[in-house]
């Protein structure tokens, strides 16, 4: 177990040093691909349906917050205006909220886009996790100066299938992945802060993309307008205007 | 009410850090492009200085290389203040640096419409601006700029109308509701103001001048239920101002009267609260301090209301 490994000096002029060239380069690569192929219209004309959408919620939010400063008889009449279920800003027929589910997923511009996008992450990826397996798999590559506990043997020695050899020898195909994950800060050195190469974050813009559905935002805020009680707090007012006044007079 | 109240000194902050910064570049002092993005970020609208400081650095050549590409924003800034000054000229002159750069941009074409508007040419004006919104339908500013020359025009029923269909799709857009509220009060039209104000107050609710306006619209229609939500309105201006806003005092005063005298003769259902005589003290005081001699108008008026 103690035992030193050897490790060749070719296997660090030939395998180590190349392969972390080599991710660099693709990630740069990677970046200016994904810059060409992406959409021409940076700012597409937007759907007028999900724009006038957008801004009935925020003014039903703003109704809901600010629902106390205004006289009952005004409110009750925005709420009527808002929540009717005829044709109330806010109501959307049930029919219609299925339609609007699946439009945006049978969107063929979204879809294109997204493919795009995963097109210039997946193909690289493959083919040098393809290169890296054909050439350099199942040696030791390199050695880490630390101790690590067992639990790491999956993470720096994929590829090797020996219990025996010390957790911190890493193969070479634990060093692709290292590479591929670790380079992320270097490349936002190279190519600036806001760089295409970032796939976690890309992942997280995926997701939000589908969990903002406008439609359901709409029928979240009249069900909360619903329940909303009127309570005016102007009559107040006049308690601390007078108490206000009375402290300016006594100075 | 601590957030307003940050926000209102960081303004301040801003507002002396802009004035430094003018009178340093007017002077040959430098920090002539500072000063001219600090204005771009605030959206301060000082046509004057801009220009003159603009104009210069744009004469410069070595200035304006050194600004690269952040020279195309200076001419914009440029061009817009000199058709704020009406020296139509200048404007061009940028413009047509613009449109050579940038051929078919619509941000210069908004540039061109503008130029028209600033000589007049109405019908040109909507022309351009009606090329903009072909391509882009929501284009915000555009709408807003046929609105303006509806205005400028004098034509306050097609302002309405544009400024209605506008809301239509915009309808989180507190300014416009404000434009609004105040081309209604202009046509005297208070039904319709006191919505807007409704609205305004909705979207910005610690703003006293949003509350002020609305208690005006409400005094202006009359009767007795306005008046007392007037009055109520006054009230939460003061508060929200802290008693220092003289309009909302008076107010105060204007509404008690007008509802004692509604309600003579009638028994009183509403307890009279002490809101009025302590708003003709305050009233007083305030004109003692500031106004001397004015202070017996106020004495006056205020025995006429029967008040003091």
């Amino acid at each position: 177990m103690t035992e030193e490994l050897v490790l060749d000096t070719a296997i660090r002029d030939w395998v180590l040093v190349p392969l972390s060239v080599v991710m660099v380069l693709i990630g740069v690569l990677r970046y200016f691909v994904a810059k060409l192929m992406r959409s021409p219209a940076a700012s597409p004309s937007p759907d007028p349906k999900l724009v006038k959408e957008g801004q009935v919620v925020v003014r039903a939010r703003h109704l809901r917050t600010g629902a106390q400063f205004i006289p009952a008889k005004a409110f009750k009449s925005r709420k009527v205006y808002y929540t009717n279920e005829e044709n109330g800003l806010l109501h959307v027929p049930k029919e219609e909220a299925q339609k609007a589910q699946a439009a945006m997923f049978s969107d063929p511009n979204m879809a294109m886009d997204m493919m795009k996008k995963n097109l210039s992450m997946i193909v690289p990826q493959t083919l040098t996790f393809a290169w890296v397996n054909f050439f350099f798999s199942g040696f030791v590559a390199a050695k880490i100066p630390f101790p690590l506990t067992l639990r790491f043997r999956g993470m720096l020695q994929n590829g090797i299938d020996l219990g025996t050899v010390d957790v911190s020898y890493v193969s070479s195909r634990s060093w692709y992945f290292l590479n591929l994950f670790g380079l992320r800060g270097l490349f936002s050195l190279i190519l600036g802060e806001e760089n295409a190469t970032d796939d976690a974050q890309k992942m997280m813009q995926m997701g939000g993309g589908f969990g903002a559905n406008p439609t359901m935002s709409l029928s979240a805020e009249k069900d909360s307008l619903d329940i909303i009680q009127h309570d005016w707090v102007l009559p107040k007012m006049e308690h601390h205007a007078e108490e206000v006044l009375r402290k300016l007079l006594k100075k | 009410m601590a957030a307003v109240a940050t926000a209102t000194a960081a303004a301040a902050d801003d507002e002396a850090r802009l004035l430094r910064l003018e009178e340093q570049a007017e002077h040959g002092g430098g920090g002539a492009w500072e000063y001219l993005c600090l204005v771009r970020k605030l959206r301060a609208r000082r046509p004057d200085p801009v220009l003159r400081i603009g104009l210069e650095l744009l004469n410069n050549s070595s200035a304006r290389s050194r600004l690269a590409s952040e020279q195309w924003t200076l001419y914009e800034q440029v061009a817009v203040a000199a058709m704020d000054c009406q020296r139509l000229d200048v404007a061009k002159d940028c413009i047509g640096v613009l449109s050579k750069k940038f051929p078919g941009s619509a941000r210069v074409g908004r540039l061109e419409a503008l130029l028209f508007e600033a000589k007049g040419e109405w019908a040109d004006a909507e022309r351009a601006y009606a090329l903009i919104l072909e391509n882009n339908p929501f284009d915000q500013i555009v709408h807003k700029r046929k609105i303006a020359i509806a205005k400028a025009q004098g034509d306050m029923s097609l302002a309405v109308e544009y400024l209605n269909k506008y809301l239509e799709l915009f309808m989180a857009d507190h300014d416009a509701w404000r434009e609004l509220a105040e081309i209604y009060v202009s046509l005297q039209m208070y039904k319709q103001a006191a919505f807007c104000y409704e609205e305004l107050i909705l979207a910005q609710p610690t703003i006293p001048l949003y509350h002020l306006a609305y208690a005006e619209v409400l005094y202006t229609m009359g009767g007795l239920e306005n008046l007392q939500t007037a009055r109520k309105y006054y009230a939460s201006t003061i508060q929200l101002t802290g008693g220092k806003n003289t309009r909302a005092l008076f107010g105060v005063c204007l509404c008690s009267a007008a509802i004692s005298q509604l309600t003579k003769g009638r028994n009183k259902e509403e307890e009279s609260s002490e809101l009025q005589s302590l708003a003709a003290e305050a009233l007083l005081k305030d004109y003692k301090q500031r106004a001397p001699s004015k202070e017996a108008l106020i004495t006056n008026m205020l025995k006429n209301m029967k008040l003091s």
